[in-house]
């Protein structure tokens, strides 16, 4: 951190200063928007994790999302008791597993096979979601699993109430952001470009191709599940729509809205994508439709997603 | 024991048979070159032994190991490199990021997550070197796809030899080149390859006979002489594969 610039710093301070500030500010249903933001940020950014920094296209991403959401749902019905933090944690360990097993099959398959694949098994965990009415209740869903009060030592926190909900997504998103903006500063992440560049250069040059993919796979699908407990604990709700085709295509829809060029595109495509629906939806009920002639024209005329409308300027003074 | 040691190689690509038992030992130091007209088999032989294709049948050992059918990275990493007829570089990304690359996988740290990239211990003096051994230090910042024609092929072989590899296979390395790009290049390989074992496919006989201490022809899948330079040039056999060549092409041009 040590190589920041005047700007950057001012511009952390004012942007920390205006998330902590936001519940005050605020409208409660603005509140509630800002958190879905939180969320879909997370889960956008580990989208593009795949998408943008290993050329991987997933139409399934939202496989590993309802994996997080029904395990931090399912952990806190039956087992009344674990700590809500933990059951986050093991929300995006569920994402994780799920991404290596079912990323070590579709690594093995190039082009629209791979996102065949993905598809197929988002479609088959939909599936059981659905079926498995012993575990998931199917379509009528779980719901009332988060505990009224969670205990951290220092403080209690009242998870009805919404200014609360907030700070807890902000903070585990900001540093789950951080910690794969880390990553891809790493010779893992340079890995991930590198396999993306050249793929046989890369395999000629010592690295394991399909190892390298499946890691990235199962490292975006943790992020994704940790989105996804987020998501259960803030509607305090879980049913299949969670891991449905709808999820994996807006998912791909916010991160190519926002831009799959840079690490922050997805953050502020998810953040156009949260507010153009409830706006849009609030004066039509197509507003899908509205939505789609909207996202054909980014991909037409605005190659660069939306941050692409940021003079480079402003987006080079960020660039690190 | 041969450094490398080929028995009884054959590939099928569905029905077409490409080569048909090529025996061949490289000894270590050896300086090999393998010629042959188009169509022979040269660059198959080279995709065989570095693990892009699997043999049909027949066995690869190098160093006494079998590496039969071995993945390529698991083949590079037991000490073959090699470069690549058509250039192959990581073309948006500068010289430096594809010199780092192969110095990194060299390393085997491509998985490390426990330091930032620019604080892995000497990562960037050992690409500064690499990249002055092959004479790129100064465009370091240039992107690889950008780069004139004879700086692309000097980065192929530079990415190759970064790796250090004990057995060097280089395909082609003078395709597309004028005289004198050529005569920088026949210099910098003799530069890089020195005391390494050394197997090469080139069509530029003067570059062939200027750098092999052994040459083997290739004709049709199969191993039609090898030896000493003296001796393959003089060969009638050889004269008459390429000569023979000439009299078809002689007869497409009538």
């Amino acid at each position: 951190m040590k190589n920041l610039g005047h700007r950057q710093i001012a511009a952390i301070a004012l942007a920390t200063f205006l998330l902590l500030m936001a519940p005050q500010l605020l409208k409660v249903t603005q509140i509630r928007m800002l958190n879905e933001i939180a969320y879909f940020s997370l889960f956008a950014v580990s989208f593009n994790l795949l998408f943008g920094y290993a050329g991987l296209l997933s139409f399934g991403h939202a496989a590993y999302f309802g994996l997080g959401a029904y395990t931090t749902a399912i952990l806190l019905k039956r087992m009344a008791g674990t700590p809500l933090l933990l059951s986050i944690l093991l929300g995006g360990m569920a994402g994780a597993i799920g991404g290596a097993i079912i990323g070590f099959f579709c690594v093995r398959r190039k082009g629209s096979y791979f996102v065949l694949l993905t598809l197929a098994f988002n479609q088959l965990l939909w599936a059981v979601a659905w079926k498995w009415r012993d575990l998931t209740r199917g379509d009528d869903g779980i719901g009332g699993f988060v505990p009224k009060n969670v205990d951290l030592g220092i403080l209690t926190l009242h998870m009805a109430s919404t200014e609360t909900m907030y700070y807890v997504s902000c903070a585990i998103v900001i540093i789950l952001l951080l910690v794969a903006w880390y990553l891809m500063k790493t010779p893992f992440g340079n890995t991930i470009r590198t396999v993306k560049v050249n793929e046989e250069r890369a395999a000629f040059l010592g690295y394991n191709i399909n190892f390298s993919k499946m890691l990235i796979f199962t490292v975006a699908s943790f992020f994704a599940g940790i989105a996804g407990s987020l998501f259960a604990v803030f509607q305090d709700f879980v049913s299949p729509n969670v891991m449905d085709l709808k999820m994996s295509t807006e998912v791909a829809l916010m991160t190519v809205l926002g831009g799959t060029g840079s690490f922050l595109g997805p953050v502020l495509g998810a953040a156009i994508f949260v507010y153009l629906s409830d706006w849009i939806s609030s004066l039509w009920d197509r507003w899908e439709f509205i939505m789609g002639v909207l996202f054909i024209i980014l991909v037409l005329y605005l190659h660069q997603g939306a941050i692409g409308l940021i003079p480079k300027k402003i987006r080079s003074s960020f660039k690190n | 024991m041969a450094l490398l040691e080929i028995k009884n190689l054959q590939k099928d690509f569905s029905g077409l048979r490409v080569l048909f038992g090529i025996d061949l030992a490289i000894e270590e130091g050896e300086r090999h070159a393998i010629i042959g007209p188009n169509g022979a088999g040269k660059s198959t032989l080279f995709n065989l032994i570095t693990g892009k294709y699997t043999p049909s049948q027949g066995k690869i050992f190098f160093k006494g190991h079998d590496i039969t059918g071995l993945l390529p990275h698991r083949i590079l990493h037991s000490g073959i490199a090699r470069s690549f007829q058509i250039t192959n570089i990581f073309r948006s990304m500068t010289v430096f990021e594809n010199m780092r690359n192969a110095v990194l996988s060299k390393r085997r740290i491509p998985y490390n997550i426990f330091s930032s990239l620019s604080r892995v211990n000497g990562i960037i003096e050992e690409t500064e070197r690499m990249m002055s051994l092959v004479g790129l230090l100064e465009k370091r910042n240039d992107l690889a796809g950008e780069l004139a024609h004879g700086h692309q092929r000097a980065l192929e072989i530079g990415l190759t030899m970064a790796m250090d590899p004990e057995l060097i296979l280089l395909d082609e390395p003078t395709a597309g080149m004028s005289k004198s790009e050529t005569l920088e290049m026949v210099w910098l390989i003799e530069k890089v390859t020195e005391r390494k074992t050394l197997i090469i496919v080139e069509h530029d006989m003067d570059v062939v006979f200027r750098l092999a201490t052994r040459i083997t022809v290739i004709y049709y899948g199969k191993v039609l002489v090898s030896g000493p330079p003296e001796e393959i040039r003089n060969d009638t056999r050889v004269k008459d594969a390429y000569l023979g060549q000439e009299r078809v092409m002689d007869a497409v041009r009538a």
